[in-house]
């Protein structure tokens, strides 16, 4: 059995060796760099991406995994998607709800320059809208996760959803005509008129209160897509330019025809829907809640197999539309709405402006130019993320992360140094040298 | 059909009706000359009631002063904010008078102020056509009244439209007679009343 200072010395000696074991290994480390350094960044929340990629900057690293509670912006994900491109392995995947966002806006085809957003999310997440004024909307999105807002709005348009910021502006811009009003002169044509007006329409009129005696209103041209948007005809004075208004409609023209200008044999081709029995108006309805049931209409029965119902009374449908060639024809069953502008609540003016305007705009035609410039957006940053660097991992990133190279060179220097300290300590202890 | 119904203004105060022959006259005319569906008969309705929306063109007129309810000054506001539009003749053709002096103070409250209304003004060009503005009565040549002819009509506008029309040059004296008397007319004198009417319908 060895002595205790066998035993001692034997420890001295093992001390020494390892000492110079962890040397050794330094020095073989200094003048051997590994080839492709395992440098793997990992990414705990989407906040600290930018500055650990800007660590990463001049050393490439092998792979990034990176946990997201949102979707980062867009630099980011072009700097993921470089890195990808360069040979690291990205890969992600997504903390609690980060689900699929998008928001787009459209013009609308009506003088006021609103326009249309609509805004993609998970269902029952909160989305704020700002514009270059401030915030404009906030809401829930339902069940089915969508959202649109019909609204003006300047500027490029953000979207906060839960987990994403959403930029978007509109690309388009359409070109909107006159409308034609073609009528007797009367209280429904003079209104229908003053709703357009009002509205900011422009508005050309043909108000027959004679057979030679006509009250025009605007330059009277050729009802043509160059000129006018859509025509609206009230009554059987329209039966004069019913040719003009059919070839109007199949070169993509809006019409919308009220009954007792559907009536007008010529336009018959043009008809969605046949018009059918007399639906009186409920008496004090004009200035209820739904005030067009107080208006007289007359039921239509559908005919093209195109033909859309868009409103109903009593289940009778009392407008349809259909397409005709390149045209949009909308067939009115109510008359008399003027009454509705003038009997209704205090409400029924601006009511009836944004009927008739949303009749007008949902036929008008309106083609639409490129804007010459349109900002920087970020519409769809949950697909732009996938498109960058594919889909979320499927599950959470299972190895630990190995200690890296710089870690390493530590221990063995710590190694080193005790190994000696040991072994001169123990050696001065007993008194050698 | 939607008919046009020519109606008159019942206010509280002062003689509404000092022109009973008058709606008659001009629906007879409104027949003659043009193809728009017409009520043969006119209306009766009070200014303060909400039935005045029914008729977007309505005729005052009268001798007396005129003070209007505050409800009649809160319909005739919401009517002429809606796009109705009235026609007001003076029936003493005087301005000097008492209907003159109150009704215009009275529509100016609701209306805003009233001015002249051009001679080319579209109102002289909307179905007959009247160079020199508005005619000239036979009771303004006759230097009844004030004693004066008056050129023009006085007018409170909503935009470019007309929405309060005022007349010193008593049509309610000129217009105020049984239409089968219109054959021993040259020129029949209600044609202006005409042009009030398809003006209202057109703008």
């Amino acid at each position: 059995m060895p002595s205790r200072a066998e035993v001692r010395s034997r420890v001295e000696l093992a001390c020494r060796g390892a000492a110079l074991l962890a040397l050794g290994a330094l020095v073989w480390r200094a003048w051997h760099p590994p080839l492709s350094p395992a440098l793997v960044l990992r990414v705990p929340r989407t906040a600290d991406l930018p500055t650990a990629l800007s660590a990463a900057l001049f050393s490439t690293p092998t792979g990034v995994e990176a946990t997201l509670d949102s979707v980062p912006g867009a630099a980011v994900r072009a700097w993921l998607f470089a890195l990808s491109r360069s040979g690291s392995v990205v890969s992600w995947r997504a903390a609690a709800t980060l689900g699929a966002s998008s928001a787009t806006v459209e013009p609308l085809p009506e003088p006021s320059g609103r326009v249309r957003l609509t805004i993609v999310g998970a269902p029952g997440t909160s989305a704020s809208v700002h514009d270059a004024a401030g915030i404009v909307d906030s809401a829930k999105l339902g069940t089915t996760g969508v959202r649109v807002l019909d609204a003006t709005l300047n500027g490029t348009v953000r979207v906060n959803l839960s987990g994403a910021a959403v930029t978007t502006a509109p690309r388009d811009s359409l070109r909107l005509r006159s409308v034609l009003v073609l009528a007797r002169a009367g209280w429904e044509g003079k209104f229908a008129v003053a709703a357009l007006e009002e509205s900011g329409w422009r508005v050309d009129a043909r108000l027959t209160v004679a057979p030679n005696a006509v009250v025009e209103q605007g330059t009277l041209l050729g009802l043509d897509t160059a000129r006018y948007s859509a025509a609206v005809a009230l009554d059987e004075t329209a039966a004069a330019l019913a040719p003009a208004l059919i070839r109007f409609a199949r070169s993509g023209g809006g019409v919308i025809i009220a009954p007792a200008a559907a009536r007008i044999p010529a336009l018959a081709t043009l008809l969605p829907a046949r018009l059918g029995d007399t639906l009186p108006a409920v008496l004090g309805a004009l200035a209820s809640e739904s005030p067009r049931r107080g208006l007289p209409a007359v039921a239509l029965r559908p005919t093209s197999r195109d033909a859309v119902v868009l409103e109903r009374r009593s289940g009778a449908a009392v407008t349809v539309a259909s397409r005709v060639a390149l045209g949009r024809v909308l067939l009115v069953g109510f008359e008399d709405t003027w009454r509705w502008r003038m009997e209704g609540s205090d409400a029924s003016p601006a009511e009836h402006r944004a009927w008739w305007s949303g009749l007008v705009s949902s036929v008008a035609y309106a083609p639409s130019g490129r804007r010459a410039v349109v900002p920087n957006v970020d519409e769809a940053p949950y697909a732009a993320l996938v498109a960058a660097v594919g889909t979320a991992a499927a599950s959470a990133f299972a190895s630990p992360p190995p200690l890296q190279r710089e870690w390493w060179d530590r221990i063995l220097f710590a190694l080193l140094l005790a190994g000696l300290l040991a072994e001169w300590s123990s050696r001065r202890l007993r008194g050698a040298k | 059909m939607n008919e046009f119904v020519f109606a008159t203004a019942q206010y509280e105060s002062g003689d509404w009706d000092s022109a009973p022959l008058l709606p008659v006259n001009l629906i007879d005319s409104i027949a003659r000359y043009t193809q728009l569906p017409v009520s043969p008969t006119g209306a009766i309705v009070p200014l303060g009631s909400s039935d005045a929306m029914r008729y977007p063109l309505l005729y005052l007129t009268g001798h007396l002063p005129v003070r209007f309810t505050s409800q009649e000054r809160a319909t005739l506001t919401r009517y002429l904010d809606r796009g109705g539009m009235l026609f007001v003749d003076d029936h003493n053709h005087d301005v000097d008078g008492m209907f003159h002096k109150t009704v215009t103070d009275e529509l100016e409250q609701v209306a805003g102020k009233l001015s002249k209304v051009p001679t080319a003004h579209e109102l002289y060009s909307a179905f007959f056509t009247f160079d020199d503005g508005p005619p000239n009565t036979s009771h303004e040549l006759n230097g009844w009244g004030d004693n004066l002819i008056h050129p023009y009509l006085m007018a409170a506008t909503r935009g470019t439209r007309i929405s309060v029309l005022y007349s010193n040059k008593d049509y309610s004296s000129e217009w105020n007679f049984h239409p089968d008397n219109k054959r021993f007319y040259s020129v029949d004198n209600t044609r202006f009343g005409v042009n009030i009417v398809v003006y209202a319908l057109t703008r």
